[in-house]
């Protein structure tokens, strides 16, 4: 019968998260889409519905306020959060930011 | 070109069938040598102008950096080995994608037209004037609304 070794302790070597600080965890950033003449609007409604996960009326509802009002507040998300889904919408050509809420 | 639905149902992953005749496929092909078209400095996390030189501005830009090398690498491999992407087919030509490439395809088919409206100097395309541009935009104009013309036909297949 093969030898069992005692259990080691191995410590973490994961590298220690630095705290996230009050504000990062704040829901207070806004992405917005803003309206530009040039990104076709059912392209607009397929980036909303594969970066959201939206069905196709939600998806249109926010591309028709972009089109019709200059913008749509598309989340209200964290600071990473929210740079995450500006970073998806650039990726697709949209003129999407985040901008701290008021 | 046109979206043909219903093919290739018994493929592992289902695949998205076009046809298209030879000049389509020569004007996809010509339109795809464009990109990118869109500088990585035209991405703006935010309009706070204080956020301008920002690291959350640097890591966005080089984000947009990372993926244009991906896409250019894909574009070139479409450009290696054209077959793998376009079959011969009764009465033309079919191109073949799975849903991945779809995507792929369509951010890069954007990029092209964002990138040429800019080089147009960012016209108000939704005016109905026409548009008053020099001789030498002929080919930005060109390819703003190819790659448009493209994205819709992709479009019809996530319809």
């Amino acid at each position: 019968m093969p030898e069992t070794s005692a259990p080691i302790t191995v410590p973490d070597t994961e590298k220690e998260q630095k705290p996230k600080s009050k504000d990062q965890l704040d829901r207070g950033y806004l992405v917005i889409c803003w309206n530009d003449p040039v990104n076709l609007m059912d392209y607009v409604t397929h980036v909303f519905q594969v970066v959201f996960g939206w069905h196709k009326a939600r998806a249109e509802r926010h591309m028709l306020q972009v089109h019709q009002t200059g913008k749509s507040l598309l989340a209200r998300e964290t600071f990473e959060k929210a740079e995450h889904y500006v970073h998806q919408l650039q990726a697709y050509g949209l003129n999407a930011t985040m901008e701290r809420e008021e | 070109m046109k979206f043909v639905p219903g093919q290739k149902k018994d493929a592992e992953e289902p695949l998205l069938v076009f046809q298209m005749d030879a000049h389509e496929e020569a004007l996809l092909l010509a339109t795809l040598r464009l990109y990118p078209a869109l500088d990585n400095s035209h991405h703006r996390l935010s309009k706070d102008p204080g956020t301008a030189g920002s690291s959350e501005q640097r890591l966005l830009e080089e984000s947009m950096a990372q993926q244009q090398a991906a896409h250019r690498r894909k574009v070139d491999e479409l450009f290696r080995a054209p077959q793998r992407f376009f079959k011969e087919a009764q009465g033309g030509r079919r191109l073949v994608l799975t849903g991945a490439q779809l995507e792929w395809l369509l951010q890069v088919l954007n990029d092209i037209r964002v990138g040429s409206w800019v080089k147009l100097g960012c016209p108000d395309l939704e005016k109905d004037a026409p548009l008053e541009l020099p001789r030498a935009n002929a080919r930005a104009l060109q390819a703003m609304h190819l790659s448009g013309q493209f994205q819709m036909v992709l479009l019809e297949a996530v319809k």
